[in-house]
């Protein structure tokens, strides 16, 4: 018997939507969108995107019965995303990326007489070392002299929040929790210090795209009257003064609180060293072929992992160490490590419509191991969460856990109790074990030399 | 009258009234900016080698072009 389930997500355009059968997800693709499908793969555009890495790849499948037979062109099934992350929890440098690689697209779309009529960031993901279009149907023939109708999107899914995070402040990016259609140009502009007005492309994208869209906000625009049309070459200025703008937009990516962690702890040499070899060996034993470290800063020990091939995702709540662990990422041309930002004790929730939209945390997983590295104080003692609520959380996290357990002899433990009163009297070692008793199977513990502190190999029971 | 063959049933977003006439303003503007600036940068090619900096503009080159080594296939600005 076979299972056919809608996407849930999946049902804005028109020209199809994605379903699991057998959970293995494939995509129909409407008849309405026949022709630009067919321009898609018989202009050359398909095999330019698949090449420079620009599109997930995908293969018509004959075999799979369409959910929609009446309205059905093709069912193609997509290749396989490992995590859909979401612009919420990217850094700086990686939005940077996404709407650098949607104009990108864009561009080379023209170049193949399309465009792209959405510029959603959802529509992005970081996959194998690259920004990737995740939505094949975004593509439509261009006409000559059309606007581009996804403008306003861009400038609310990536321009607003670059800007606000490059003027602002890098958190930021939470904003587009709030905002699931990307942030409202009034709000950007509301919020963008006066200076940005100096800035051509802020100036004309943000603030007077914004004044005009209040100017014409509820009254009838006869279309009659808007005169005129775009050519060719004013869109691709267009498009070139976007990319402009976000090229022009930076920030710092040193001096905060962690990204200068690590040279400031009280490890040795030594002791970083076992640890990552400890580490490495816990890895070795489960063998797990996804990892999520909770807590990673820079991604250092995440690339235990990733650097034996497991697809690993760093989450940290640090947008600085994220951005860091990205640059060094695309540098590198790592391809299994994908870092996020995430504020572990307020993780991201289900949003949009009917909290479906947009998964939480938890729903993306369990996953087979998850690292918890000198995590466990921030969020016992800095976030008064009780041992046994962590070892629940963690329980439905992940199958097999690395924990480390950091004592209050340590000295980041002593500076977290410096300025508070200790009510924490089942801190201890043995009061960490027995919550995580009672969820976990300790399979063994090993201490990291010269430190204080002791690394676990937990199993989830089931 | 362009407008209305311009809005075509596929596009199933929004793009906003005060959008698309604020994109047409400033799309003709950088059109003929775009001309331009084919012009200026032959010139300026002319006298200038391409320095490459920091981390962010390998970044760029990496997303506006998937690296260095393919910098020609695609940057296609004229």
């Amino acid at each position: 018997m076979t299972r056919v389930e809608k996407e849930f997500a999946s049902f804005r355009d028109p020209s199809g939507f994605l379903f699991y059968q057998d959970d293995v997800l494939y995509r129909q693709v409407n008849q309405e969108y026949q022709p630009h499908y067919d321009r898609l793969m018989e202009s050359g555009l398909y095999q330019d995107l698949i090449d420079h890495g620009l599109m997930v790849a995908h293969e018509e499948v004959d075999s799979v019965k369409a959910p929609q037979p009446d309205l059905a062109y093709k069912i193609i099934q997509p290749q396989k995303v490992r995590f859909i992350s979401y612009p919420y929890e990217w850094s700086f440098h990686e939005l940077r990326s996404a709407a650098l690689t949607t104009l990108r697209l864009t561009r080379m779309a023209l170049d193949h007489g399309m465009i792209l009529k959405d510029a959603s960031a959802y529509n992005l993901q970081f996959v194998e070392g690259s920004w990737k279009l995740i939505d094949t149907l975004s593509f439509e023939t261009y006409e000559e002299g059309a606007p581009w109708v996804a403008y306003k999107q861009f400038c609310q899914h990536f321009l607003a929040p670059l800007a606000l995070m490059s003027y602002r402040d890098l958190r930021l990016n939470l904003m587009s929790r709030l905002f699931i259609d990307g942030i409202p140009l009034d709000v950007a502009a509301n919020l963008l210090p006066g200076k940005t007005k100096l800035n051509f492309g802020l100036m004309t994208h943000i603030h007077l795209h914004a004044r005009t869209q209040a100017r014409y906000a509820g009254k009838e625009v006869k279309r009659e009257e808007v005169k005129g049309k775009v050519s060719q070459q004013a869109l691709i200025g267009l498009l070139d003064s976007l990319r402009n703008t976000v090229k022009g937009l930076s920030v710092r990516t040193s001096g905060t609180e962690w990204a200068d962690y690590y040279d400031d702890t009280n490890y040795s040499q030594t002791a970083f060293e076992e640890k990552k070899a400890i580490i490495g060996q816990f890895v070795d034993e489960v063998q797990p072929n996804e990892v999520w470290d909770m807590g990673a800063n820079n991604g250092e020990f995440s690339r235990v992992a990733s650097d034996r091939g497991i697809f690993t995702v760093a989450f940290d709540i640090d947008a600085n160490a994220i951005s860091k662990a990205y640059i060094q990422v695309r540098k590198n041309r790592e391809t299994n490590l994908l870092p996020l930002v995430m504020d572990l004790t307020n993780p991201s929730p289900g949003l949009g419509w009917a909290h479906r939209e947009r998964q939480s945390l938890i729903e993306r997983g369990p996953v087979p191991m998850a690292f918890a590295l000198a995590l466990v104080h921030h969020l016992a003692i800095s976030n008064n969460v009780p041992l046994p609520k962590l070892a629940q959380f963690f329980s439905e996290v992940c199958e097999n856990l690395v924990i480390e357990f950091v004592p209050k002899s340590d000295s980041q433990v002593k500076r977290l109790l410096a300025s508070r009163l200790d009510i924490f009297d089942d801190y201890t070692i043995d009061g960490f074990e027995a919550a995580f008793k009672t969820k976990f199977k300790i399979l063994q513990m090993v201490s990291v030399p010269e430190s204080e502190r002791t690394l676990f190999l937990m199993r989830a029971k089931k | 009258m362009r407008f209305i063959i311009l809005m075509k049933p596929l596009a199933y977003l929004d793009p906003g009234s005060g959008s698309f006439i604020i994109q047409m303003l400033l799309a003709g503007l950088l059109g003929v900016g775009v001309g331009v600036r084919i012009y200026w940068k032959k010139i300026v090619a002319f006298f200038n080698k391409k320095k490459g900096t920091g981390a962010q503009d390998d970044l760029d080159d990496l997303d506006e072009y998937g690296g260095k080594d393919d910098i020609s296939s695609t940057d296609s600005d004229e």
